[in-house]
Parts: C-alpha cells; sequence; structure tokens
C-alpha cells in the first residue's frame, strides 16, 4: 500500500512541501482573499502530514539505522553534501511536527486578524526548517536548517505577539544564536580534526566531511580534551534551545508574547530540536565527554525540573505557568537522556512526543479562552466548566496528562525516564519525584481556580464552547495522549534500535552490565507488565 | 633594466580603454552644456562592458603569472578574479547612481568620469606587481574617490566628507609611501617576489629597517581597508558622501584594497608572515569589536552601515590572518558576496532618499513591508546576509573565514568572530524590525521609479540567494583562480 514511498525522495517532498506552498503564495496569490490564503495554507499543511504518516508504517524497525536516504554534492570544495535520512527517533519528531502543524494551523484561523498574508507565509517556512533539522544527516546541513528557522519564528513573535513582543523577539533571537554560532565553532573543529587536525590535536586524516555518521564512527578516537571543548560549545547550543536551567530566561517571554500557534510550535517541536541535537550528536560523537559531565549535566536537569515546577507555581498568567512547567518538563527530559540507559533514553524520547502533544494542546486551549476573554489571567476566571463544560473536560484530560497520571501519555515517559535514572543513581530519581508531585500541585491549583467555584466575573457568562474547528484539532491530540497511554509499544518499538545504539556508543560496559542485572529495555518490559 | 617588449603593452588594453571612455566622459561632461545623464550611465556602461570582455581575453594572450613591463605588473587568475568583480561593481554603481545624480541636479559627466578612472586605478593595482606600480594605482584610485566624496558641493556633509577622507587619506598614503622607501633601503628592490627573497635574508639579521618599513606600509593598508583603530575617517565619510558613492567605497575600494593588502602580504612580506599574523589578529579582532559595538547605538542607516563595513574589515582580514590556501579563497569569496549585498542594502537605502540626503534615518523604515514589500524583502535578505545567517551568501562567507581561521589555529580569533556577528543581529534587526514590526502613519505605497536601481537591487538580492544555496560554484571559480600562482606562503 505505501510501497510508492520508497520510489519516490519522500523526506525532501515531505520537507519541501511547506516551501512550495509558501513560494506559491508569494507568487501566485497576489490578489486572492485572506479565507482563501488561510485554506490553502492549512491545507497544505495537512498534506503534507498525510504524506509523512506512510513514513509510520514503511519504517522498517530493526532495519537499516537511517532510513529514507537521500544523497546528493553540494558543496564539492568543503565535502558538505546533501544528505537526508531519519532514525526511529527523528521519525517520531518528523511526525510530531507535521501533525502540530496541522493544529498549529486551524487554530490560527481565528487568532491571527492582520497581515495574515505574511503570517501564513511565516509558518509554512518554519515548518520547513523544523523538518530540515531533523531529516540532515549532514553536519552542515542540519546547522543551515538550523539557522534558517530562527528568522520566521523571530517574525511571528515579533509581528503577531503580544504587547512586549519586539523585546521578546530579539531576546529569543538574540539567545539561540549565541547559542548557535558557537555550536558552529566546535562542528568545525570536529571537522578539522576528522580530516587535518587541529590545534595540536593531530587529526585522522579522512577525508573532508560532514557526514554525522563518519563523526559518529571516530567518536572513540577524539582525545577527551578536544571532547571536553566541542562537548561544552554544543552545550550551549543545545541548552538555549531546550532549554536547561540557567540558560531558560528567554523561554517564558517568548512563550507569552508568541501568538497561540507560536507557542505551539516552540513548545511543541522547536525546544525538541535542543534535545534531539543532545540525542543525535552531542552523546554518540563526544561519549568521553559526556561521561564526564554527566553528573554536572544531571545536576542542571533535576535543578530546572524543581525550578521550573517552583516558578510555575507562582505564576498567575496562564501561559507564563505553561511556559515554566515546560523548563520542568524539559528537565525531565534531559534527566532521561543523561541517566545514558535504555530506558532513561526511551523514557526521554516518548517524553519529547508527549510534551509536544500536551503542552502544544495546552497552548491551543489557553488560546482558544484568550480568544473568547482576551485575557489570560487566572484570576479573571472560576467556575466557567458549567459556561463550557466540552471545553473543561478536554483541558482536565490534557492536565491529567501533562502531571502524568497513568492511563495517559505523561505517566508512561516519566515513569520510564524514573526507571533510567534510579539505575543510574538513585537520589536523582528521588529528587526527581519532587518535580512531579510539585507538577500536580501547579496544574491541578490552575484548574480548580479557573473552573471549579462560582462563577463570579459577570463577563464569563455565556461563553461560546468548543466550536467544531478546536474540536477538530483538539480531538486529535487527545486521541494521541490516550494511545501512548494505554499501548506505548509501537513507540518504544520504533525507537529500540536507535536508542541501543546510542546507549552502546556512549558507554558500552555501563550498558552490558545492566543488560545483566535486570532485561534489555526494562522500562518498557515493566510498562507492559502494569498495563496488563 | 629589462627591455620592455612593445606587444606587452596590449595586455593592460582594458584598462587603457576604461581610461580613455573616463576622459571622454570628462571631455564631453565640461564642454557646451554638458552631457546628459542618461547618456553618461550609458557610455560608462559600455565601457564597462568593453573592459570586461577585454579583460577575458587578454588572460588568454598572457603567460599567466609572469610579470610584463620590466616586472612592473603581472596578469593572473588572481588580478583577472578581482578585475571582473570591479567591473560587475563598477556597473551596478551606474545603476545605482543615475537617478540620484539626475534629481540632485549635479552634472553627470564627471562623475561617471571619476568612477571609471577608480575603477581604472583598481584594475592596475590588483595588477600590480612592483609596490611602485601598487601606490601609483592606489593614488590614481584614491584621489578619484576623494573628488566623488565631496561631488555634492552643495552639501556641508558632503565637503565636510570630501575634506576629511582627503586629509587623512593623504596621511596614510604617504605613511605607505614611507614604509615603501623604508623597505626599499632595506632590500634595495621594489618587486614583490625580489623583496620577499631579500627580507628573507633580513629576518635572519633581525633588521629593524625593515621591520619599520612593513609595518608602516600595513598600517597604510589597514588605513584603506578601513580596520580599527585606523577607521576613524570611515563613519563621517561615509555618511556624508552620495550614498551611490559610498557604496561604491564600502564596496569596490574596499575589495581592491583587500586584494592588493593580500597580494602584498602573501607574495611581498611572506618571510614575515609569523610577524604580520600577530598584527594582523590584533586588527581583526579590535575592528570586529569596535565595529560591531559602535554600531548598536547608530540611527542613521548610513552610518549604521559604516560602523558594520569596519566590523566586516576585521572578519575579512581573518582570512589574510590564516595564511592558507581556504583563508585565501575564503577571502575572496567573502568579498564576492559582501560587495552584492552591500551593494543591494545601498541601493535600498538610496531608492527611499527622496531627495539627497532624506530617508537615511531608522525611522524612514518604518512599516516598509506593507508600502514597499519587494523593497523590504530585500533588505531584509541583505540584512540576512550581513548578520551572516542562511539561506545567504554571507553566511556562507562568514563561515569559510571562520573555517580558515581555526583551521590555521587561531581559534580565538574566529571565537570573538562569531560572538561579535552575533551581537550584530542586534543593529540589523533593528531595521528589520522598522520594516517589519513597526507600522508608519504613510500607508501610500512607495513608487517604484528608477526601473535600473530596482532591477540592480533585485539582482543583488537574487545572486546573494544563489550565493547561500548553492556556493559551490563561486567557491570552486575563488579556488581555480588562485591555483596558477607561484604563492610564496602556500
Amino acid at each position: 500500500m505505501f510501497d510508492w514511498v520508497l520510489q519516490v525522495p519522500i523526506l525532501s517532498i515531505i520537507c519541501y512541501l511547506p516551501l512550495a506552498g509558501a513560494v506559491i503564495i508569494v507568487v501566485f496569490m497576489r490578489g486572492t482573499s485572506t479565507l482563501a490564503i488561510q485554506r490553502f495554507a492549512t491545507l497544505v499543511a495537512a498534506v503534507d502530514f498525510v504524506v509523512s504518516v506512510p513514513l509510520w508504517f514503511t519504517f522498517e524497525r530493526q532495519g537499516e539505522l537511517f532510513q529514507f536516504r537521500e544523497s546528493a554534492n553540494w558543496i564539492e570544495a568543503i565535502g558538505a553534501r546533501y544528505e537526508f535520512g531519519i532514525d526511529g527517533i527523528a521519525l517520531l519528531l518528523v511526525l510530531l511536527t507535521t501533525f502540530l502543524g496541522v493544529a498549529a494551523f486551524l487554530s490560527s484561523w481565528s487568532a491571527i486578524q492582520v497581515r495574515e498574508k505574511e503570517y501564513y507565509i511565516f509558518m509554512l517556512l518554519l515548518q520547513t526548517g523544523m523538518l530540515g533539522v531533523f531529516m540532515a544527516m549532514d553536519f552542515f546541513l542540519f546547522y543551515v536548517f538550523w539557522e534558517v528557522m530562527l528568522v520566521p519564528m523571530y517574525f511571528l513573535i515579533g509581528i503577531w505577539g503580544g504587547p512586549r513582543r519586539l523585546y521578546a523577539a530579539i531576546k529569543f533571537f538574540l539567545y539561540t544564536l549565541v547559542g548557535s554560532v558557537l555550536m558552529l565553532l566546535g562542528i568545525l573543529a570536529l571537522y578539522f580534526y576528522n580530516s587535518t587536525g587541529l590545534l595540536g590535536w593531530g587529526g585522522l586524516g579522512n577525508p573532508r566531511s560532514f557526514f554525522i555518521p563518519q563523526f559518529h564512527e571516530i567518536s572513540s578516537q577524539i582525545p577527551p580534551d578536544l571532547q571536553f571543548w566541542i562537548f561544552l560549545v554544543f552545550f550551549v547550543g543545545f541548552a538555549i534551545k531546550v532549554p536547561m536551567f540557567p540558560f531558560h530566561t528567554w523561554l517564558p517571554d517568548a512563550h507569552v508574547e508568541a501568538p497561540t500557534a507560536g507557542s505551539v510550535i516552540l513548545a511543541g517541536v522547536l525546544l525538541k530540536m535542543g534535545t534531539y541535537g543532545f540525542v543525535r550528536l552531542s552523546l554518540p560523537i563526544l561519549p568521553d565527554a559526556t561521561l564526564k559531565l554527566l553528573p554536572w549535566m544531571a545536576g542542571l536537569s533535576i535543578v530546572g525540573i524543581l525550578y521550573g515546577a517552583l516558578v510555575a507555581m507562582a505564576q498567575k498568567d496562564m501561559k507564563k505557568l505553561v511556559a515554566y512547567s515546560s523548563v520542568s518538563h524539559l528537565g525531565f527530559v534531559m534527566l532521561g537522556v543523561f541517566a545514558l540507559n535504555t530506558a532513561g533514553l526511551n523514557g526521554a524520547v516518548l517524553q519529547m512526543i508527549n510534551h509536544g502533544l500536551s503542552t502544544g494542546a495546552l497552548f491551543l486551549l489557553v488560546g482558544v479562552i484568550y480568544e473568547r476573554r482576551h485575557t489570560r489571567m487566572i484570576a479573571d476566571y472560576g467556575g466557567i466548566s458549567s459556561e463550557m463544560p466540552l471545553f473543561a473536560t478536554i483541558f482536565m484530560v490534557i492536565t491529567l496528562s501533562s502531571i502524568g497520571l497513568p492511563t495517559l501519555n505523561g505517566f508512561i515517559g516519566e515513569f520510564t525516564i524514573l526507571v533510567g535514572a534510579f539505575n543510574r543513581t538513585w537520589w536523582w530519581a528521588l529528587l526527581a519525584v519532587i518535580g512531579i508531585v510539585l507538577g500536580a500541585a501547579y496544574m491541578l491549583w490552575m484548574y480548580q481556580r479557573v473552573f471549579f467555584g462560582p462563577l463570579k466575573n459577570p463577563e464569563n457568562k455565556g461563553l461560546e464552547d468548543l466550536n467544531g474547528r478546536e474540536l477538530a484539532y483538539l480531538i486529535p491530540i487527545v486521541a494521541m495522549c490516550f494511545w501512548i497511554g494505554l499501548y506505548p509499544k509501537p513507540f518504544f518499538d520504533i525507537m529500540e534500535k536507535p536508542v541501543d545504539y546510542i546507549v552502546q556508543k556512549v558507554d558500552p560496559e555501563y550498558a552490558a552490565a545492566v543488560a545483566d542485572s535486570i532485561e534489555p529495555a526494562a522500562g518498557a518490559d515493566l510498562l507492559a507488565e502494569i498495563e496488563d | 633594466m629589462t627591455s620592455i617588449a612593445p606587444q606587452e603593452f596590449w595586455l593592460l588594453l582594458p584598462e587603457m580603454v576604461l581610461a580613455i571612455f573616463g576622459m571622454a566622459l570628462l571631455v564631453a561632461g565640461t564642454t557646451g552644456r554638458g552631457i546628459g545623464s542618461r547618456m553618461a550611465a550609458m557610455a560608462s556602461l559600455v565601457g564597462v562592458g568593453a573592459a570586461t570582455i577585454l579583460v577575458v581575453w587578454t588572460q588568454g594572450q598572457a603567460t599567466l603569472g609572469v610579470p610584463i613591463l620590466a616586472g612592473m605588473f603581472v596578469l593572473d587568475g588572481f588580478a583577472l578574479y578581482w578585475k571582473v568583480l570591479f567591473l560587475v561593481a563598477t556597473a551596478l554603481t551606474v545603476f545605482l547612481s543615475a537617478r540620484f545624480i539626475e534629481e540632485g541636479g549635479y552634472r553627470a559627466g564627471e562623475f561617471y568620469s571619476l568612477l571609471l578612472l577608480a575603477t581604472t586605478g583598481m584594475m592596475l593595482m590588483v595588477s600590480g606587481f612592483n609596490l611602485l606600480s601598487i601606490w601609483i594605482s592606489l593614488e590614481l584610485m584614491a584621489l578619484s574617490s576623494y573628488i566623488l566624496a565631496g561631488y555634492f558641493k552643495h552639501e556641508q556633509r558632503s565637503n565636510e566628507a570630501s575634506l576629511k577622507y582627503f586629509v587623512l587619506g593623504a596621511l596614510s598614503s604617504g605613511i605607505l609611501l614611507y614604509g615603501i622607501s623604508l623597505l626599499y633601503g632595506a632590500t634595495s628592490t621594489l618587486a614583490l617576489p625580489d623583496l620577499s627573497r631579500s627580507l628573507s635574508v633580513a629576518v635572519l639579521h633581525g633588521d629593524l629597517l625593515s621591520a619599520v618599513g612593513w609595518i608602516l606600509l600595513a598600517v597604510g593598508l589597514f588605513f584603506k581597508v578601513s580596520a580599527a583603530p585606523f577607521h576613524v575617517w570611515t563613519p563621517d565619510v561615509y555618511v556624508g558622501a552620495p550614498t551611490p558613492v559610498t557604496g561604491y567605497l564600502a564596496v569596490a575600494s574596499k575589495a581592491a584594497s583587500f586584494a592588493i593588502l593580500v597580494r602584498i602580504f602573501y607574495q611581498g612580506l611572506a618571510p614575515l608572515v609569523i610577524d604580520w599574523q600577530i598584527v594582523v589578529a590584533a586588527v581583526a579582532t579590535l575592528s570586529m569589536i569596535w565595529g560591531n559595538i559602535a554600531a548598536l547605538t547608530q540611527t542613521n542607516v548610513k552610518r549604521m552601515l559604516a560602523y558594520s563595513s569596519i566590523a566586516h574589515a576585521g572578519y575579512i582580514l581573518m582570512g589574510v590572518l590564516a595564511a592558507n590556501e581556504t583563508g585565501l579563497w575564503a577571502l575572496m569569496f567573502y568579498l564576492l558576496a559582501y560587495s552584492l549585498f552591500t551593494l543591494g542594502a545601498f541601493g535600498t537605502v538610496i531608492l527611499l532618499e527622496r531627495r539627497e540626503y532624506a530617508g537615511e534615518t531608522l525611522s524612514d523604515y518604518a512599516g516598509l513591508a506593507r508600502r514597499a514589500p519587494f523593497l523590504a524583502a530585500s533588505m531584509l535578505i541583505f540584512l540576512l546576509a550581513l548578520t551572516g545567517l542562511p539561506p545567504t551568501g554571507g553566511f556562507f562567507g562568514k563561515v569559510y573565514l571562520f573555517a580558515a581561521a581555526i583551521e590555521a589555529g587561531w581559534t580565538w580569533v574566529a571565537v570573538v568572530g562569531v560572538l561579535t556577528s552575533a551581537i550584530s543581529l542586534y543593529y540589523y534587526m533593528a531595521v528589520v524590525v522598522q520594516m517589519y514590526l513597526k507600522d508608519s502613519d504613510a500607508t501610500t505605497p512607495i513608487p517604484m521609479r528608477a526601473p535600473g536601481l530596482v532591477a540592480a537591487i533585485g539582482f543583488c538580492a537574487v545572486v546573494t540567494v544563489i550565493l547561500g544555496l548553492l556556493p559551490g560554484v563561486f567557491v570552486d571559480l575563488a579556488k581555480s583562480s588562485i591555483l596558477p600562482l607561484s604563492w610564496n606562503l602556500l
């Protein structure tokens, strides 16, 4: 049924379809009404999602690590090539991007009322940039997409954002640019070490290349000192993106000021690029430095979990609360990554998806009510569950998913991460659990203040409940939350190979020791038992 | 004294043709009622076109890399690359100037005449193989530029720019010449290859005379490329000069000065590489830091671009600093990209200037995205390229320069480079903020008069993006043009 996928350059099609849509809008839709443009852009996003779905069915779980390969010459002079390919982790993130993309476009129909044409052009360009990051297998190509994506995001925040949008936009841009230019130096250092040598570190004499799997191969030959420095500059680049404590300060500003769809993409996909960077690049290329810096990384993750949760608790603005909860949740992901075992990484990758779904949905929900009342202050609400029963129900499900209630996706991710963290160092898990408790507290407290109690504010009377369009983009997300919560096995299956590969690459001895003491893929099996 | 074969003069035919066109324009412009602006522009374009064809043709006739005319000049791939670049930049400048000169009410003949003569100087300079022929060509370029900077003679700012440029320029030329004379005293030669041979002996003896000589020579060159701390003339001249001239100075003048700086450092001062690398590293770092930080607070776009040009001198010096093959072709590629996006940016400023100096402040750009979407989009591309963001030629150019510095072991300079380019984002984005994020009171579309100017801006924008998507072709071009050379350093 999906055989055709293997006959065409499917990844390029998925990646450039939004770009083509943007070009069509610029060139051919000059006098067209905004309605037609918004329908067309959404259609492009929907088609992109539909085209990406066959990846899930045709990806061979036990096949090659990277599949759907595309390869072509690009800049021969420096050995940069056009290399596309995805493994199980990238596949999940690509699907998440196209999936959330549709929801983000749908939510914009009513939210965006000015300069619609430009808005949809930038949104489409952003999709292309993000998809390219997850698909690129050439480090140079990866970097190009990584940077290209900043520009549309800057405009999305800067033009359609809240009152402090100018400040938030330039802060976002500057922060991430500083991180990425430093990363560029790291990339160049690796590149020269691989070919000719660098600063007294004799090189390996390989042909000049930016091919990521080649860097994976030479990882054990890179001297520890060099690994340390490269890890540090990569860390700055990725940690700002994630964001890890103490590089998170741009996030609340960007989130609060961005339009709803911008927040959804920002939280849902953009932040994952940081964690993806760690998983795809820092860990397998720089194993020695990873192990050396492990306690620091885990420490920052735990601080992030607790700090994010505590700050979230004090927020009066719903969007800001969700933004800080992201800092906390991403702390969990990073803890799972740096547990450096199968369970931890499995959980981390799954939690990337979970966070994308549930936080994306939370921003969408806040956007829904903001459009009706033009305020995000918790204090302005109270008792609206009677006015908007459907909205209250879906908000409840997503809240529970976010705090990790069993049968919903968040539980599977967090639990698996905790298993991994416990295996590595037991008290890491102990500290992280406090974060879960706090998470439940701030989310439920917000829910209670918004939805329960008497309907005090007269302006909230007669609020319109969710309409068909809003249900159309919320229900699929809720369905996904239940799917992952009830039957996560397909997800663990697809990431099994790449996760094992990374664990083997970074810490083979530990991986072997753990394999002896407990069964492989501990988290997945344990969970399967619990579910039964 | 070596004998000169008469046919060797034919190899300089392109320069001669350009000079003849220049002088003819001068005569036509000063006799009777002068020559019409459009006519003069057409004539200079014909001259530039003829010179371009002849440059390529003479290249085929010459034995590459063998000095001609008693060792005064040389024709090689390096010179060809730059000559074509200067001619393209000059042609674009003509497009940029046409309406501007017309509306300013100044005579056109002399303007284009000076433009062509300056370009002749650049072309001779980059072929120069002897410090004396280099200096004379440099002066031809510089003297024409001084007058061009003051071309709006009824404007005080233009007079001031011209005077400042002249006084400081003459000083730097003097320093340059003094350095040359000291080098001559130390080595008794001015030909670059002989100089290199003699210096390698002098280095062994720790010769003070040659040391002072090359440092003065370097200072003179740093002045010409407007690198800090020899940059003080730049902001005032850039602001005061008529905008097309500013663009020409920022692009052609700078590229020519860099070309000759590279030729002198790589071919004449090769034995001193260890010494001049330290100086270049210091100057590059200072330029990047000073230029970028000073640009942060500017509200006049031309002044901002002036400081940004100082910063760019710092980035480009990284290619010199590397003293390896990557550095050389990275510098050549970057200056190609830089020429296009800088001329494009100045072209946009010109289009917005209603009369002479209006339209320079940041707030004039408010709401441009709605009033002139094409102009705003082009400017956005130029600004992204100036920042060094993909998908533009500026991104690749910068990456190659950083790569060259890292390859040569100057990682700390590259670190300064990337951090300062992150800083530069702030002031370039200030223009974007005005164009896209702010609304203006006026909402009427800006008329796109001057189709030639609009076409030039569009050309620059398209090529800037092409350089950012498929840089390979142009990198190969730059690489192949340094191949047949006997670069002493590489």
